[in-house]
């Protein structure tokens, strides 16, 4: 008697759509299309001269000034803050949003963004985002300052292997949703990307 | 028979105990008790004593209570610098708030010359690192040496890919000191306020159990813990030293010992291979205490915790 093999019928197919579909999340995550890259570098090359221009200003202010000592008096700290502060709004005056987070570095970086928050440290992410006091308000302004009441969230270390290193002046920070490129010595927010943490 | 049931007695007196005691780590041990409201802690000549402290700058009562209480402590336990855990200060930060929010409540202990090496927490500001008081040299995170202890203090609010390179090159470099690390965020917390800081954990830990750190001191979490050795490494949270969160921790396999009923602080003495910990309360009592053994690290095995390895 010749036994017939069991018709798989559907069943094949779920299992193969199965294991495609985190195939396919996998591929998206990892491979970014030639043509993606390509303007992905651009993008991070338009954030690296932002990001050195900024640095210009902040230095030729920062010249002027008498120096912080590297173990000092809060009030010559507090007064080097708000000296450098008021220096660099007045030498960018006419800074926007943008400037550095130019429309191609946004999408770079947004891209950075998405894969971290979609990969496998995901949930680590989110975690580290929401443990660390997430601030519900928006960031609203360029050259603001940072609420020196509102605690800061912590930077997902993930994201920040992720992202274009900054020099020590500049540090990434999240408010709410937002991603801020802060001048830490001076408090002052250099630009930021709204809406960039998913 | 009388042989028989003595053979047995002195067979069950002897394998229970040591069936039932499972070791990750060196062996924890606890000091004697019913020594009172007298510290417990040895206080041998040479050893390095230093007090830790963590989420403390709020400027309130509960604040200077505790300030007061260690002043107290340091008359018996002459400790000649303090670590801090971050939030050094809450809200506001003019020169004023430093006074009010560190410089006021431990006037005593500055005034004895007791020094403060401060890491940061998420509500300071990067610029405490060139506060005098809290000698940081205009660090974010720095490292330094107390006898034959190696202190690295990290930026857990901003752990970038430069900190982390630094970080594993100053734990290759530290030799066969004890390996302290400390920073805000807990790797491991039983708190349900924030729980413990995975993402960092990731990064952090591979870097800890590769050079054999020994112990890692940490805040955020408004409580004080003590957890089981994890691969052979303390932890300690120390985050209730100004801020509380009462009835914050939950009983976890991982806990060895929790307290959230009252503001604490930590008193260390080193001594050689051993370390003796003591946790006071803002009412004067004795929450915690206990000593770790430090086992000697052999020449191939740079991991100091590990036990020892067999040999090929």
């Amino acid at each position: 008697m010749i036994r017939k093999r069991p018709n798989a019928g559907p069943l094949k197919y779920v299992l193969l759509v199965a294991f495609l579909i985190p195939c396919w999340a996998w591929a998206a995550q990892t491979t970014a299309s030639p043509k993606q890259m390509h303007e992905d570098a651009e993008g991070f090359r338009d954030f690296s001269e932002g990001v050195l221009k900024y640095v210009k200003v902040h230095n030729s202010v920062e010249a002027r000034l008498r120096q912080v000592k590297r173990a000092d008096a809060p009030e010559n700290i507090d007064a080097h803050q708000r000296e450098l502060a008021s220096g660099i709004r007045a030498a960018r005056s006419r800074a926007r949003r943008g400037d550095v987070f130019t429309s191609d570095a946004s999408e770079a970086i947004r891209h950075v963004i998405l894969s971290v928050f979609q990969g496998t440290q995901a949930g680590a992410a989110r975690a580290t985002i929401q443990q660390g006091e997430p601030l519900r308000h928006r960031v609203r302004r360029v050259n603001g300052t940072y609420v020196d009441t509102a605690p800061y969230t912590t930077v997902p270390p993930t994201l920040l292997m992720s992202l274009p290193p900054l020099p020590d002046i500049l540090a990434y920070r999240i408010v709410g949703r937002d991603l801020v490129l802060l001048d830490v010595t001076a408090n002052l927010v250099v630009d930021f990307l709204p809406q960039a943490i998913p | 028979m009388k042989r028989r049931v003595l053979t047995f007695l002195i067979l069950v007196t002897l394998l229970v105990p040591a069936g039932m005691g499972i070791s990750l780590g060196p062996p924890l041990k606890l000091a004697p008790a019913g020594m009172g409201d007298q510290l417990k802690l040895p206080v041998e000549s040479n050893s390095v004593r230093f007090m830790v402290i963590g989420d403390m700058g709020n400027g309130k009562a509960r604040q200077y209570d505790l300030a007061k209480r260690m002043d107290e402590a340091r008359q018996t336990f002459p400790f000649t610098f303090a670590i801090t855990l971050g939030d050094n200060l809450y809200g506001d930060t003019a020169p004023e708030d430093f006074q009010k929010k560190f410089e006021i409540p431990y006037k005593p202990l500055l005034d004895a010359g007791v020094k403060f090496y401060a890491s940061l927490g998420n509500h300071d500001s990067p610029n405490q690192r060139s506060y005098e008081l809290f000698n940081m040299n205009g660090a974010n995170y720095y490292t330094y040496k107390q006898g034959d202890i190696r202190f690295f203090a990290l930026d857990s609010t901003y752990l970038d890919p430069k900190q982390l390179a630094w970080l594993e090159t100053e734990l290759r470099n530290a030799g066969s000191d004890w390996k302290i690390c400390y920073f805000h965020h807990p790797l491991y917390s039983s708190a349900r306020y924030h729980g413990p800081s995975t993402d960092l954990r990731l990064l952090l830990e591979p870097l800890f159990i590769k050079y054999g750190v020994n112990v890692v001191f940490s805040g955020h979490e408004h409580v004080y813990e003590r957890i089981k050795p994890q691969h052979g490494i303390y932890y300690f949270t120390e985050g209730a030293s100004g801020e509380l969160r009462k009835g914050d921790l939950q009983v976890t396999a991982i806990q060895a010992k929790g307290f959230d009923a009252d503001n604490t602080f930590m008193l260390i003495e080193i001594a050689g291979d051993q370390m003796y910990f003591e946790v006071i309360s803002r009412a004067g009592q004795s929450v915690d205490s206990g000593m770790i053994q430090r086992q000697v690290p052999s020449r191939t095995n740079s991991s100091a915790n590990q036990p020892p390895q067999k040999a090929r």
